[in-house]
């Protein structure tokens, strides 16, 4: 009884907690979704016509296309490399735990720091360096190409969340017992063998966790793409939590990039459920 | 021992409370101002109004993103007693949403020049007949120019369009930048938009574009050629240099015109530039007594709606308002008072002051344009990828969409 007791002093704070700080506002920005609120002053209640002219707007469908690609590309590549260099900092190599705790530094470094740092990378050393080189095609700063500034994004982006994964890997490594990898090499597997057959299978709820988690956290991108392009060159890099704070903060549309911001919580847990499911039921089946 | 440690805490906590200053009488008004560089004159005319009023404490408040402050500050309904605001569309739209205070019937505005008080008013007013913001400083949106390279490549200063672009590709001749370009930064693309749409397109295009009578792709084709044609005069790296790299380039010489307001010049001082610094405005077209120089308000000066100390803040928006405060201030900003007779003998702004002698001002364009559509954003994408009428294809969907949203 006191211990149940207990049980519920640890919880119920947070979930008190939760409650005022996160699903109070989520109710009030619905209620003014429906409103045609700009921030301040008076409003009036106008039903669903943001939600109407949300999916009539080509600028939300440009944000959302930008969003997916980057955070698809951004996902696949930060999970391939963190699994990779996970596998290596789980060997029995020297310098192991000192080399373990520099890729876990780029983790607690603020992302708005590492953005303006490599800003400048972009903008000065890289140009002077591929000149140096003579490579042409990145002698000038490639964040102010419309059509190769994402890569920038995308680069900052996994340079940062690779740091993260690997713990989440490297502790989902040491869950295989040793033995079964022993086995597995009297058996005779060699090492891409026991990868795919023994090591994945067994740390595949691992997997799952990851690219859920990436795969959300890069459809809310937002910092990187202040600190790099602020959404251009012209509209090229506008994720949609970019376009919801500006059109919504700074455009003095707060009512419409509300609704924006409903439908893509909703677009994002949906998004989220399916890549568990599926990834759920590989699981299983391997 | 719990208790003992509650009661020290409640203790700690009442004691924090009680051991402030000593009581202080006065009414304390927080002044809320937008611009950096201005804090130190600001410092100085707030103790010359405190010792002429020992009652009253001003303390100034200021935000480099001074905007957004003031929104977040308005969404709680905290507005500061009195409030200094770069006079753009976000003040016409505050203004219109009802939370400025109304100065129609103070006296002290008399002596502000009509057409600047109606480019402050055009941008949006509460109710029809109220002023909501009273004009501080004046800027202008030209050319800035480097007068050693004029005089070293014997370039005289352009007063029509083919002169300009003659003078540009005499600097390029020679191996000299023709205009320093900050596309980095996508708002200083407005500065020779406005210019450029105040004196090339219909002075009644944007009612006619409210009416659904015209489009930016019939009247703005003349606007963004020109602008293109400009832009491309920059130097090799101008999509990655920001507004701070410009001011610091230009202050060491390193191009010979930038087209930036009136309100750099302070900024570009700063960086001790070794040579004169002279102004003009930009001709657009080929008559030169046609061209019209975009003059917009730098500083309004305004309250909250109910003032909680309104005769304190009166007094300290009258002395702000004064003519000796707003010439001390614009000799210090290089920005022109708003006043009938403005005068600056600033050298660096003597190419633009005959246009504010003979009236010849014209607000900014793109304070017409609601701020949700991305002009700048546009703006900067057409300078690089240099599609035309995509920009005015997008400029024309973006206002109808904003229109039937607001429908």
């Amino acid at each position: 009884m006191t211990t149940a007791r207990t049980f519920y002093w640890m919880v119920i704070p947070a979930l008190v907690l939760f409650l005022i700080f996160h699903t109070l506002p989520v109710l009030q920005g619905f209620y003014y979704s429906l409103t045609d609120y700009p921030g301040y002053g008076a409003y009036e209640f106008v039903g669903f016509r943001n939600y109407a002219s949300l999916f009539q707007d080509d600028r939300i469908l440009d944000a959302y296309l930008f969003t997916f690609q980057f955070a698809v590309v951004a996902t696949v590549l930060t999970n391939a490399i963190a699994l990779a260099i996970a596998l290596g900092l789980n060997a029995r190599i020297r310098f192991r735990t000192t080399l373990r705790g520099i890729f876990f530094i780029p983790n607690v470094l603020a992302i708005l720091i590492v953005g303006y740092i490599f800003n400048y990378l972009f903008a000065n050393s890289l140009p002077a360096i591929a000149e140096a080189l003579g490579i042409t095609a990145l002698s000038t700063n490639i964040l102010v190409n419309p059509d190769l500034a994402w890569l920038g994004i995308v680069l900052v982006a996994t340079w940062q969340a690779v740091a993260f994964n690997i713990i989440i890997y490297l502790a989902g490594l040491q869950t295989i017992p040793g033995d079964v990898r022993e086995a597995a090499t009297v058996d005779g597997a060699g090492s891409w063998r026991q990868f795919r057959s023994i090591v994945f299978p067994l740390i595949a709820p691992f997997f799952t966790i990851n690219m859920v988690l990436s795969l959300k956290t890069f459809l809310q991108v937002f910092d990187h793409i202040v600190a790099l392009t602020n959404g251009g060159p012209g509209t090229a890099t506008t994720s949609v939590s970019l376009l919801i704070y500006t059109g919504g903060l700074e455009g003095g549309e707060y009512a419409y990039q509300t609704a924006n911001a409903v439908v893509y919580f909703l677009v994002i847990v949906a998004v989220s459920v399916f890549q568990l499911r599926v990834l759920q039921r590989r699981e299983m089946s391997a | 021992m719990k208790r003992t440690a509650l009661v020290l805490t409640a203790v700690l906590l009442l004691s924090a409370c009680g051991s402030g200053e000593p009581a202080d009488d006065r009414v304390k008004l927080e002044f809320f101002q937008f611009k950096p560089e201005a804090i130190e004159t600001f410092d100085r005319i707030i103790e010359r109004f405190e010792a002429a009023h020992p009652g009253i404490d001003v303390t100034q408040n200021h935000s480099p993103v001074a905007e957004s402050a003031i929104r977040a500050r308005l969404v709680k309904n905290d507005i500061p007693d009195v409030i200094a605001l770069n006079g753009n569309g976000v003040f016409g739209e505050l203004a219109s949403a009802g939370v400025f205070y109304d100065f129609a019937a103070m006296p002290g505005a008399a002596g502000v020049s009509p057409p600047i008080q109606r480019i402050l008013d055009d941008l949006g007013v509460y109710r029809r007949g109220e002023r909501n913001g009273l004009p501080f400083s004046s800027n202008a949106s030209g050319v800035i120019y480097n007068k050693d390279l004029f005089r070293r490549h014997g370039v005289e200063v352009p007063t029509t369009w083919s002169q300009l672009v003659a003078a540009a590709e005499t600097f390029r001749g020679a191996g000299v930048d023709p205009f320093y370009v900050t596309l980095a930064d996508a708002w200083t693309t407005l500065p020779t938009f406005n210019a450029l749409a105040a004196n090339l397109s219909p002075p009644d295009f944007f009612t006619r574009r409210e009416a659904g009578r015209t489009t930016f792709a019939e009247a703005y084709p003349p606007v963004a050629a020109r602008l293109g044609e400009l832009f491309g005069y920059g130097q090799r790296d101008r999509f990655s240099r920001t507004y701070d790299d410009g001011n610091q380039a230009f202050a060491k010489g390193e191009a010979a015109m930038y087209l930036q307001g009136s309100f750099a010049l302070p900024a570009i001082s700063g960086f001790e530039p070794d040579f004169d610094i002279g102004t003009f405005a930009l001709p657009a077209g080929e008559d030169p007594s046609a061209t019209r120089l975009v003059s917009g308000v730098d500083v309004a000066l305004t309250m909250a709606r109910e003032p909680e100390h309104p005769e304190e803040s009166l007094a300290f928006v009258e002395h702000l308002m004064s003519p000796e405060v707003m010439a001390a201030y614009a000799e210090e900003q290089q920005a022109v008072p708003p006043t009938v007779d403005a005068v600056s003998d600033d050298p660096a702004l003597a190419g633009l002051m005959p246009y504010f002698e003979r009236g010849r001002l014209t607000g900014y364009a793109d304070h017409h344009i609601p701020l949700t559509v991305p002009l700048e954003q546009f703006l900067q994408q057409y300078v690089i990828d240099g599609d035309q009428a995509g920009l005015l294809r997008r400029l024309d969907s973006e206002w109808d969409k904003v229109a039937a949203r607001r429908s």
